[in-house]
This record gives C-alpha cells, structure tokens and sequence, in this order.
C-alpha cells in the first residue's frame, strides 16, 4: 500500500526522540518525577521559576545521559554546555527551557536496524539534556487552559537522527531500536504511554535524482502505530500537494490520533526566535577521562551483543533473535528458560505459544502469568516425552487460569503420554491383529492405510500414546 | 546595536507584551540607551576568552539524586491569580 503510493518518490525521514532520564528527582531540582500524582504536588520553587533560585545539576542524569551515549556508539564530549532556549508559554515558568545547544553532552554515533534489504546504520546527530515543559491541559474547560507543573524541570535526553530513513518501517525500527537500547541500559523505562519516550518526525518527499524537498515536523508521537500512521500521512500528502503543482510549506504539524491526519500548528514565518545564549546559572560541564571509562565499563550486554550471542551459542535464527531481543525482559526470560534445554523447543514456546497468550490477555512479558520457571517445567515434560506438543498446549493454558505448574496439571488430567514402548506395541499389535485384510492390502503396495494404522493405534491410547513410537513401531511391524 | 521599531515589536511579540504605537518611540528610546551602556563591554577583547569561562577555575556543582519535596500544591498555587483542583488557570491557549 506505502509502497505503491510512495513509488517513484524518495522519503527522507529523520527524528528527534525525548527520552525521560529514569532519574528520582528533576534535572535541576529535587522535585520527585513520579507520574500520574496530584497536580501541582512536585513542584519545587526552581521549578515553579521563582526569583532567585538557582539551578543544580543532578549528578545521576549526567551518568544516564553518558550511558545512553555510550550504548548509541556515540562520541562523549568531555565538555558540554547549557543554554537558554527562550520563549513564552504558559506551561515554562522560566520563560526559557535550560538545554544544550552548540556543545551537547553526546555527540555523533550510531544504531543499527533491520530492514527488509537488511542492516542497515542510522546516523545519531547528537544527545543533549533538557527540562521538560509543564503539561497544558485544553479540554477541561471552554474558556481557560489548566496548567499542571509536575512535569516542569523533568530532565530528559533529546536524540537527534541524522536523516538517514527512507520509509516509515525504517522509522518505527529506529525508535524501537533506540528505545531498546535505553530500556536495556536503563537510562530511560521507554513508556511512550505515560509520555517517557516520544518521538518527533521530520518527513520530506523528493523525486529520485532531485535535491531534497521542504519538511515538515510532526511533533510528540508517542506510540509506533502513530509515528507508522503520521508518516504515511505526510507522505502522501506532500506528494499530492507536488503533484497538483503547489508546493510544501516548511511547518510544525500535529498528528490527530482520532483521524489518523496531520495538521499545521506553526508555519516558518511563525516559528519560535530561541535567542539561545550560554545559561550564566550554570558553569561547563566537564568530564573527566577515568570517569567515563568507569561508565563504559559498567554498560551492559547490548541487543546487538546477545544477539549475536543467541545465534552463536544455541544456533537461533537471526529472525528469532532479534524477537527475543527487541525487549530486555523478553531476553531475559527466555535466557532463563533455555538453560540446559533444547533452545528450538525453548523459542517455540516463548516467541509461539507463549507471546499469542500473552498478546490475548493485552499483557507484557514482565506481568505474564507463567514465569520463567514454569515454563522450563513444561517444556522439560515435552522434551522427555512425557506430554506432546498438541498437549502442552492445553496446559499451558490451564497454567495460565489456575496458576498451577505444569506437573500438577498433566497429573490431574492424567494427560500423561504414553511413552512406553512395551504398551504402545501391545497397542499396535492389537490394531494389526484386528485389521489382516488391510494388513494385506497395505503389504500389496497401498501405502496410504499406514496413516490408518496410526489413527487406529491413537484412538485406541485415547490420544495418549506418543505418535512418533507409534509411527515406528508400525513401520517395523509391517516391514516385517 | 541600534534598535529600531521593527525588532522592538518582535521582541514584544515573542514576550506576548503588546506594545501601543504611542509608547513605541519611548520605549525605543529608554532600551537604546540601555544598549548603549551594556555596548561598553564591548571595548573588552574575548575572541581569545571562551564563552561562560570564569576566573575562579571553579567546575559546575552537581548534586545527587534524592527527592526532597519542599512545598505542597497548595503552597506553590499561592500566589496563582486563578487555580481549580489544583491546576493553575490561564485564558484558553489554542495550537
């Protein structure tokens, strides 16, 4: 569908993510940033704007902002400095946001994603600190404007792409790439619900050949479905303008998450004059070499890195590993349950039967009713032969409503295979001895009854005999 | 720095502070004249001086991460001209 509309026509994309530091308290204040409290309660004189107060820095959001660097491949600037951003708005009680403007924290780096022509590296520009804004409520009232400054002074990470994406695909991946690696090193907890992660996007059109075309910004995307369906928008409405002859007007626009449209907020003519300068309240931030080497030392295993990991020591496809390490909790999970397992089986039941439970119940893997534990246990019941793939399922469900383990439940239902050879021969010999002529027919060369047999066998072990000694045991019988 | 009356209602205009035409002479005058004084600093060489350099060779004060809430929502809307269920509230804003 994109791609049928986009043919002919290049799309450049690039993309500013705010990350919320997962820091306790505000970047310049001791506020507490918990989310969803009574309005008005965190807020600190710094944070309210009041004369005389001066700004500290939050030694705790330097490191995640390093980190985060780190984990983009990003170079560290040992010496950074914060700006004034000014303009007027009645959620900035300061009348300007501290930021970072000519000298950011983090500077040039880099992540990689998968796309369908495979890897591919997209540019990071940059990663500076910043406050958060207030939070402007427009619905409450007719005529007024509710303002809740809790969010006021928040420190959050802005990383700038290069424009390195051509499609929306490429786009979301980005983001989730990035918001992975975050999520990993715990710099920021990446919930674009609560407005943790958001994501704002630069869409441009040109024809293949031509200079790059005018862009326009849709600002604060704060899920993948919203920056796949804002992007799509854009497109096609920047080729459609080209194409009727007009032009694209370089704007600010907002994504209407009801209609699935974009509309314009600010044109060029009036975007903001931030008359930026150095911010007198606070020094350069400078960096010292043992400090960040310290940091370094102390990042985790990445998504790139258990990846190749996965495949490497239990020879997992590249398609599966990337599932298992797209979310940190999800590695983990399935780390703890292929130890000393079959790891085909293990990726069957976590990415299959496991994720499509989970997706029903609208849960993430950290609240999923089986643990990992739990799960080992039936797939260890599968393994060694005791209850077959078609029953598994069964209990895994059941384990799912009653909490129960997977023993329990085999031994309730008495679901148990039959796994012994000596019974399930009685069994076949039974479904020889009963059926001669079809025995006969079948030595004549009609190859098809042997699934007869095997049905035959089956109902006999009321569904319980294990099919694959079936199937063996009949094979040798009739060869005979 | 000269400043004339076209940048004098840009400045005013991203302040949200309307200017009336009959206070703009003056007003051009008074902040003129406050460049000027300022423009002294310029006499100053800082081409070899970075910029936020200080004399004292002093690093930026960092502090640690632990919350200290100091005041209510009660306290901080104190002074608010209009507040409702905590919020503050202002003439309805539209984007």
């Amino acid at each position: 569908m994109v791609a049928q509309m986009i043919e002919g026509w290049n799309l450049v994309i690039g993309i500013e993510i705010h990350a919320q530091v997962n820091s306790k308290s505000k970047l310049f204040s001791s506020s507490p940033t918990d989310f969803g409290s009574k309005p008005n309660s965190q807020v600190s004189l710094i944070d309210a704007a009041m004369p005389g107060m001066l700004p500290v820095i939050n030694k705790f959001c330097i490191e995640q902002a390093v980190k985060s660097g780190i984990g983009l491949n990003a170079k560290i600037n040992k010496k950074s400095i914060f700006d004034r951003k000014n303009y007027f708005y009645q959620d900035l009680p300061q009348g300007y946001q501290i930021s970072q403007y000519k000298d950011p924290i983090v500077g040039e780096g880099f992540v990689e994603i998968e796309t369908e022509n495979g890897q591919k590296k997209i540019g990071v520009e940059r990663l500076h600190l910043e406050q958060d804004a207030g939070k402007s409520l427009h619905d409450q009232d007719p005529n007024f404007t509710f303002v809740d400054l809790n969010r006021s002074g928040i420190a959050l990470m802005e990383i700038v792409s290069k424009p390195d994406m051509n499609s929306p695909e490429e786009a979301v991946e980005y983001v989730r790439k990035v918001r992975s690696i975050l999520r990993y090193l715990g710099t920021c907890d990446g919930n674009m619900e609560q407005g943790s992660l958001r994501a704002d996007v630069n869409v441009s059109v040109n024809k293949p050949g031509n200079e790059l075309g005018t862009r326009c910004e849709i600002k604060n995307l704060n899920s993948f479905k919203f920056i796949h369906a804002a992007i799509v928008y854009e497109a096609k409405r920047q080729i459609r303008l080209i194409e009727q002859g007009d032009s694209v007007n370089q704007e600010t626009r907002l994504f209407n998450t009801q209609s699935g449209e974009t509309r314009s907020m600010r044109s060029k003519e009036d975007a903001h004059d931030y008359r930026y300068f150095p911010d007198p309240d606070l020094l350069p931030l400078t960096l010292d070499d043992d400090w960040i080497k310290g940091l370094q030392d102390s990042i985790p295993e990445l998504p790139d890195q258990i990846k190749e990991r996965l495949i490497n020591e239990y020879s997992l496809s590249s398609y599966d590993a990337n599932i298992i390490v797209s979310d940190k909790a999800t590695s983990e999970y399935f780390e703890d349950v292929v130890k000393n397992r079959n790891p085909k089986l293990v990726t069957t039941w976590v990415t299959g039967e496991l994720f499509s439970i989970l997706n029903k119940k609208n849960l993430i893997i950290e609240d999923s009713p089986i643990t990992s534990k739990q799960l080992g246990e039936l797939v260890d019941n599968i393994e060694n032969g005791k209850i077959s793939n078609r029953q598994a399922k069964e209990v895994l469900e059941e384990m799912c409503e009653s909490g129960k383990g997977a023993l329990e439940i085999i031994d309730e239902k008495g679901l148990s295979q039959i796994s012994n050879e000596n019974e399930i021969e009685s069994l076949v010999d039974n479904v020889l001895n009963s059926n001669p002529e079809n025995v006969k027919k079948y030595k004549n060369g009609k190859d098809k009854l042997f699934g007869f047999f095997v049905g035959e066998a089956m109902k006999l072990s009321k569904g319980k005999a294990n099919p694959k000694i079936v199937n063996d045991l009949i094979k040798k019988k009739l060869s005979q | 720095m000269e400043f004339d009356k076209k940048s004098l209602l840009k400045l005013g205009k991203l302040a949200r502070i309307s200017i009336s035409d009959d206070k703009l002479n003056n007003l051009s005058k008074d902040l003129n004249s406050i460049l000027e004084f300022v423009d002294q600093l310029k006499e100053i060489k800082t081409d070899q001086v970075d910029p936020t350099s200080n004399s004292l060779n002093q690093k930026l004060e960092v502090r640690d991460d632990k919350v200290d809430t100091k005041n209510s929502a009660e306290d901080i809307l104190e002074n608010a001209p209009e507040k409702e269920m905590d919020f503050f509230v202002v003439p309805k804003v539209i984007e």
